[in-house]
């Protein structure tokens, strides 16, 4: 018994030797560059899928300008936040990285970005830049990425629907009582025309879609510094409250209540939906699709008022990144006008503020709506943005998803979610 | 007598002592037993590196808040007592069971009477064997995407079908409510695995020997009685395995859910994979999450186990 015992035993010595030499094969001696040495050599680039169009040919035209070479490896938008993550935990991660800017704060708090902020005062467009990715990549008084791409959230209205319904397409809603009205009016024309539609179970999609109702209002989503929710705000009950009434009176289709951001896009791009809220992305589906003749409108608020959701990309250095060179040196030609311009032409909204009306805004006669929305959108600040927000089972989705399409009292549903992110928020 | 024997002895102390006969090292014993080890030891690795180290390191993290990214420091058993006090979790293990208990027979039931339909042999048997067989091999997250869509209002044939047979409208929205969602999960898993355990049953239907049920039918048992009395019984060790893969994937359901039902509406799907999943990858507090799959891994094992168990008194 005792000689099996000890022969298992070696045979799990063996077995856990085998493993940390194993373990031990991935070692690396590449050579490293430090952010002042001459940009050569190459950097590589971590970027979501939804940036696909762009990206590549961003990169393709650095590299024929510059020595320094940029390798873009494309990630899936739906892990993204993961996998950098656990990259970055390991010190496997890019020497560059895109990052939706609602995660900035977080990654920044964790110390896996390099300081951009002597790259950011050096620029002498600097105060061009959007000022909400700007807000939303300083942690500690410190920048730890450059704007990259912006993105805004406006009202799509179908002209022609609104033409049917007898509403005048050059007069779009100002208020929650106008927007109601119009809605009502597309869905007396019966049949599977409906008013409005949302995306009823997607977290993220309602920070860009929604929270812009509440904004404009007056309200708020968090505080200032994200160290406060304010779910339980009269703002926030008066923006559920107008879409609970949108609901209950069936002027959104069926799939709004479980869309988790897949089918809004669809549902309007059918002709069948008079308003929808999205982003600057869709004007580009729309055009290209050139079935529906579309009006874009600022999102409203109670009695007036408009805002919008400054959305986008941050463009930051890993801080165990091993080409800082070319990867400072890319980060920065990234928001010049020659970078901004492969943007703009593919329809993405520039981060330039003061290259909108030369860049952006003449290739398209609504582009000029989204530019300006762009420019005074607000973005959340949280440390914690995944957990209350971006999750579609969160305090934020659930609060949205009981309190448009539930029954119950919307107060309490909003009492419940506070409570929640407040939590999520305390503990850090 | 007495100087014989001590003389015998003291010559026998003083003769040398007899050299060993040393054998080849290598005897039969022992090159079975180096066979043996060489033969287990890639099982022995693979098990050590893909389930014994994991499992211990899950263990090690839920005595941890451990971030994703961060220090992580040791908080003992903080991360078991929360779960316990942990709604969501509570609610999630909830539905798991609910799920586990609704699917369970649903699937038995359907794959006993595949099995039995097929059973009977003959050349549509066969191709009725290979239909029922074809959902398999589809991947879990393909197969609900497709259910996915065919369930879309307006767009998928069931959302045509249910109008023409009256059941609902067009446009009904199938996952605007947890009952309906979870109805509809379940459909497609029915379809998707019942192939698998109809040949899992098939292969145990077909090792009973024809002359047991004959004797059954001489002795004047019904078709009801032999099924009772013949069929079951001498089936046992195959129901008890279909049973324990059923359990056990059902306890471990995800990836219909998340896509299908995206957990609502209002949370009402969320299983407890999928909360382990929020947990652990979107709140990212890897530690709680491995508390929470270690909670799993014991209500798995002891599932399992009071089946195995039950099923084999049973036998007795």
């Amino acid at each position: 018994m005792v000689r099996s015992n000890s022969r298992l035993a070696a045979a799990f010595a063996a077995t856990a030797a085998l493993t940390l030499v194993l373990s031990g094969c991935g070692g690396s001696d590449e050579k490293t560059s430090s952010a002042t040495d001459k940009p050569t050599g190459t950097a590589t680039l971590w970027a979501r899928d939804n940036e696909k169009a762009f990206i590549n040919l961003l990169a393709e035209q650095y590299n024929k300008t510059h020595d320094g070479k940029v390798q873009v490896t494309i990630v899936p938008s739906a892990n993204f936040v993961q996998k950098f993550g656990t990259a970055a935990a390991q010190g496997s991660g890019p020497d560059i990285a895109s990052i939706d800017l609602v995660y900035l704060p977080y990654f920044a708090s964790k110390g896996v970005l390099d300081d951009l902020s002597p790259v950011l005062d050096s620029l002498t467009w600097k105060d061009g830049l959007s000022p909400a990715h700007k807000k939303l990549a300083i942690y500690d008084g410190k920048t730890y990425a450059l704007p990259f791409t912006a993105e805004a959230s406006v009202t799509f209205y179908n002209k022609d629907l609104f033409k049917k319904a007898g509403l005048d397409p050059a007069k779009p809603p100002a208020n929650y009582d106008e927007m109601l009205a119009d809605a009502r009016a597309i869905r007396k024309l019966g049949g599977d025309y409906y008013g409005f539609t949302m995306a009823g179970q997607c977290g993220g999609c309602n920070v860009f879609e929604f929270a812009p109702h509440v904004w404009a209002s007056g309200g708020q989503v968090l505080s200032d510094d994200g160290k406060t929710a304010h779910l339980d705000s009269q703002e926030v009950t008066d923006a559920l409250t107008f879409y609970r009434q949108m609901q209950t009176e069936g002027l959104m289709p069926p799939t709004a209540k479980t869309d988790n951001g897949t089918v809004q896009s669809t549902a309007f791009q059918s002709g069948k939906v008079g308003m929808v809220n999205l982003g600057a992305f869709f004007v580009g589906n729309l055009v290209k699709d050139k079935k529906i003749d579309f009006g874009v409108t600022p999102i409203v608020g109670k009695t007036g008022g408009t805002a919008s959701f400054a959305g986008g990309d941050e463009i930051a250095v890993t801080k165990t990144a091993k080409n800082k060179s070319v990867a400072y040196d890319f980060v920065k030609w990234s928001t010049s006008e020659e970078a901004q311009t492969i943007l703009a032409n593919n329809a993405i909204v520039p981060v330039r503020t003061d290259l909108i009306d030369k860049i952006y805004a003449p290739l398209d006669p609504r582009y000029k709506a989204l530019g300006d929305a762009m420019s005074t959108g607000q973005t959340p600040y949280s440390v914690v943005e995944n957990a209350i927000i971006n999750d579609n089972n969160g305090s934020w989705a659930t609060m949205i998803n009981q309190g448009v399409f539930g029954t119950g009292d919307i107060k309490g549903v909003q009492a419940t979610a506070q409570k929640a992110a407040q939590a999520i928020i305390d503990k850090g | 007598m007495t100087d014989t024997t001590s003389r015998a002895a003291a010559s026998t102390s003083r003769a040398p002592a007899p050299k060993p006969v040393r054998g080849p090292w290598l005897t039969n014993r022992r090159r079975r037993l180096l066979t043996g080890l060489a033969l287990v030891t890639p099982a022995l690795a693979v098990v050590t590196v893909f389930f014994i180290v994991p499992l211990i390191m899950t263990f090690w993290m839920s005595l941890h808040d451990w971030p994703l990214l961060g220090e992580h420091r040791f908080i003992g058993l903080d991360n078991y007592r929360r779960a316990f006090k942990d709604s969501e979790w509570l609610h999630a293990i909830r539905f798991t069971l609910e799920y586990t208990l609704i699917i369970t027979p649903v699937l038995l039931i359907v794959a006993l009477a595949l099995a039995f339909l097929v059973h009977r042999g003959g050349r549509a048997a066969r191709v009725f064997q290979s239909v029922f067989f074809l959902p398999v091999v589809i991947g879990f997250a393909a197969a609900a995407y497709l259910w996915l869509y065919l369930a879309q209002p307006g767009l998928g044939p069931l959302s045509d079908l249910a109008a023409k047979l009256g059941i609902a409208g067009r446009d009904t929205n199938w996952f605007a409510t947890a009952t309906s969602g979870l109805l509809l999960v379940c459909l497609m898993v029915v379809w998707k695995v019942a192939g698998m355990q109809m040949v899992l049953l098939l292969s145990g239907l077909q090792s009973i020997p024809v002359e047991v049920n004959e004797a059954a039918l001489i002795d004047g048992a019904g078709p009801w009685k032999t099924f009772r009395y013949v069929t079951v019984p001498l089936l046992r060790p195959t129901l008890a395995l279909v049973l324990v893969f059923s359990v056990a994937g059902s306890l471990l359901a995800f990836d219909q859910f998340y896509i299908m039902t995206s957990g609502g509406p209002s949370n009402g799907t969320i299983t407890a994979v999928y909360q382990i999943y929020r947990t652990s990858f979107i709140n990212f507090e890897l530690g709680y999450g491995a508390a929470l799959s270690a909670m799993l891994m014991v209500v798995l094992a002891a599932v399992s186990a009071l089946q195995m168990l039950l099923l084999r008194k049973t036998d007795n």
